[in-house]
Order: C-alpha cells, then structure tokens, then sequence
C-alpha cells in the first residue's frame, strides 16, 4: 500500500494486516486461475497452455492502466510508488536461473506455495529446492556478491530510456501484449495435449 | 465473442486515452496545517548541538551545515565548513540543488532558531527531504559547546560525561581558550591534565 504507508495515513500494523488481506485473494485467485497444477504452468514453454502469459500480462496491464489513470486524476503520486532497483548482471543471471527452474520444476516461487496449499506432493518438493537454493546463495554470498551488485542502473524505466512519454509506452505495450495472446492461442491450438 | 477480443475492444481504447493526454507532472505534495503543526510539536526538525559538533569533529561527509544569517554575520562568525545561504536567498534557483536531495544532512542554523526555523518550514513545505534545525542556535551553541558549564557534583555520570564531551569537542572546535580559563579558576591545575586524555577518547567514540 505504497504511498498510504509512507504518508503515515495508516499504521505499519494496518499496512501489514493489509499485505495478509492481499496475499489471500493474491493466492485464491491464483488457484482458481489453474496456477497450482505445474503441467499447467511449464505449458507456456511448450506452447500448448499460455494461461501464465495471459495471466500475469493482463494483470500488469490492468494494473499499468489503473495506475496511469490514477496519476492522471491526481489520486497518487507515481513519483512515490517504489520501483525494484535495476542489477543489470544480476537480473540477467537471476532470470535465466528463474527460467531454467520454471521449466525444471514446473512452478515460479509463488505458486509452488500455492500448489502445496492445496496439498501437492511436487510443490513441496519444489519449496524444499527454493530453500536449498537460498541456503547456497546465503553461505556462498561473499562469492558473488561482485556480481550481485554490478552495473547498477539505479531504478530506469523503459518509456524513460526510449524518450516516450509513459502513455505512448503503455499504449505500445497493451498492443504487443494482445499480439503475444494471439500468437500464445494459435500455439494451443497447434501443439495441443489431450491431458495434462 | 471471445474473451481476448473482449479484452482488446476495452483495453485498446483505454491505451489511446493515456498515450493521448499529456503526463501530470503536478506534485500535490503538501503539508496540511494539522501535519505542520504535529511535526513542530514533536520537534522532528531540531537536531542537539553536541550530534552536531560530534559530525563536525569526526568530518562526517553527509554533514552539511547551513547559515541563513545575512553574509556579514556569517563572514564575522560561522561554524566550520558552513555554507552561507541567507534566508532572503532561500528560493533562489541557485541553492535548489543544495536543498532539494537526499544524501547530505542539511542543517540550517541562526543566532537562535527563528531564522533557521523559517528556512526548514518553507523547504519542508516543497517537500524537501533531509533539513533540519541547529538546536538553539548559535547562542545556545556557544553555552553549551563552546563554553560549557561544569555540572554539579551530585549530577549523573551521564551528566559528567555530557560535559566531558562538550568540554573537548569545545576544545577542537575554536572554543578551548575560554573554556580552559573559566575551568582553572574552578579546580586545581593538576586535574584538567589528568582530563584532557579520556576526555579526547570521548570525543573520538562517544554519542
């Protein structure tokens, strides 16, 4: 609840009671989205289920416009909504491991604990292997935190770094977005599996 | 119809509106009288001479003291490494930089606090981050760092050791000369001596 915290409108204890209120219907609607079965979600490398693309892009598109429409309003200051500082290294790297476990695994970090909500025996075998994962990472830091921390870009956005306005980009990137669906459902339909 | 083409028959428009209406740069930043008010009561702005002369003494890079005393006073009299903002000046486009970032504590001081007090309300009112208010003032700074009295014997240890550190960052700062004068007339002369050694190792680590 960005910018209410921060303007001290509510407490730390609200901002927290509403994270948990978030979290749930965050969950929930990943469940009943098909997010817990990971045949669903590695379908997207394999072209056969694209809900995850379509999902998580209408998501931030919508959230894009709200945000947007609310700055244009003047109901929020975009300039005080925190954005994740860019490592470009690391980002790179942390994304190719991201993906390579997606696929492996068959679940992102969090829908692997929404699959064991339901009670999946691979969801908690992938949790088990996050862990594992940050085990390492946190024992073996001061080998790579050089690379952790290089070429730091402060937070970039694209629409500043390509010179457009931040509507022009939204407008550009709901049209690539739509084109990715189309292309995502003729891939259903040409690499179908009967069951998964 | 399909729920892709639902999408896009909403989505597509509401993409035209936003790419079409200039960005609202506006700040709607701004302090209610209320907020004003509750952070004058708590006193959020005011930073204690003695964390002051400790930055001073120990050259701490983010310190950046600020005098808002008209040039002539501030060339009769500043603190070390002061810049010389007058408070006339304050919106001069020149001194936004100083003003308006986020790495160096800004500290704004006077003789007392008017002054100083006036330059913090106005920057804290364009949303400026990181300004504060010399405690006191210089007046209060002289008193208690420059010259400081020596606490009762009854006092507290945290007392003394207050008193120590102010006694030798006094000292370091310009002030030693008074002080030790005002101190000799009160205890023997052997006793500052012994003083001056744990006095110095309180200045170096203490607060």
């Amino acid at each position: 609840m960005g910018p209410l915290a921060i303007n001290e409108l509510i407490s730390e204890n609200t901002n927290l009671f509403l994270a948990f209120v978030i979290g749930i219907g965050f969950g929930f609607v990943l469940e009943q989205s098909g997010f817990s079965s990971s045949r669903k979600l590695a379908g997207v490398f394999y072209g056969y289920d694209a809900v995850v693309l379509k999902v998580f892009f209408t998501a931030a598109i919508t959230a894009m416009l709200g945000l947007l429409f609310f700055s244009l309003f003047g109901w929020i200051d975009l300039n005080l909504v925190y954005v994740n500082p860019t490592y470009l290294t690391s980002a790179i790297i942390g994304g190719i491991i991201m993906g390579a476990g997606f696929i492996i695994g068959g679940y992102c970090p969090g829908t692997s604990f929404c699959g064991a909500s339901i009670g999946k025996l691979d969801a908690f075998v992938f949790i088990g292997g996050l862990f594992i994962g940050v085990f390492i990472f946190g024992i073996g830091y001061n080998l790579w935190d050089g690379m952790y921390m290089a070429k730091f870009l402060g937070s970039p956005k694209i629409s500043e770094t390509l010179g457009l306005t931040d509507g022009v980009f939204a407008f550009l990137l709901i049209i690539m977005a739509l084109v990715m669906f189309w292309v995502a459902e003729w891939a259903e339909k040409k690499f179908p599996r009967e069951e998964y | 119809m399909k729920p892709r083409q639902l999408l896009a028959l909403f989505i597509i428009p509401m993409g035209l509106i936003i790419a079409a209406v200039p960005q609202n740069k506006t700040k709607p930043y701004k302090l209610t009288a209320d907020e004003l008010l509750s952070e004058v009561n708590t006193r959020t702005q005011y930073v204690a001479p003695d964390a002051v002369a400790d930055m001073i003494i120990k050259k701490d890079p983010t310190l950046r003291l600020i005098d808002v005393r008209s040039q002539d006073e501030f060339e009769k009299f500043s603190l070390p490494g002061a810049i010389n903002i007058p408070v006339t000046d304050l919106l001069s486009e020149a001194y936004t930089d100083v003003l308006n970032q986020d790495i160096k504590m800004n500290i704004f001081y006077s003789n007392g606090t008017l002054t100083a007090n006036e330059a913090w309300m106005i920057t804290r009112q364009l949303g400026y981050k990181n300004n504060f208010v010399l405690e006191g003032g210089l007046n209060y700074w002289f008193d208690a760092i420059l010259n400081p009295q020596k606490p009762a014997t009854t006092s507290s240890d945290e007392e003394f050791a207050k008193y120590d550190f102010r006694k030798s960052a006094g000292q370091a700062l310009g002030g030693g000369g008074v002080v030790q004068a005002s101190q000799d007339q009160g205890s023997s002369s052997v006793k500052p001596a012994i003083k001056s050694l744990p006095k110095k190792k309180k200045a170096a680590g203490g607060c």
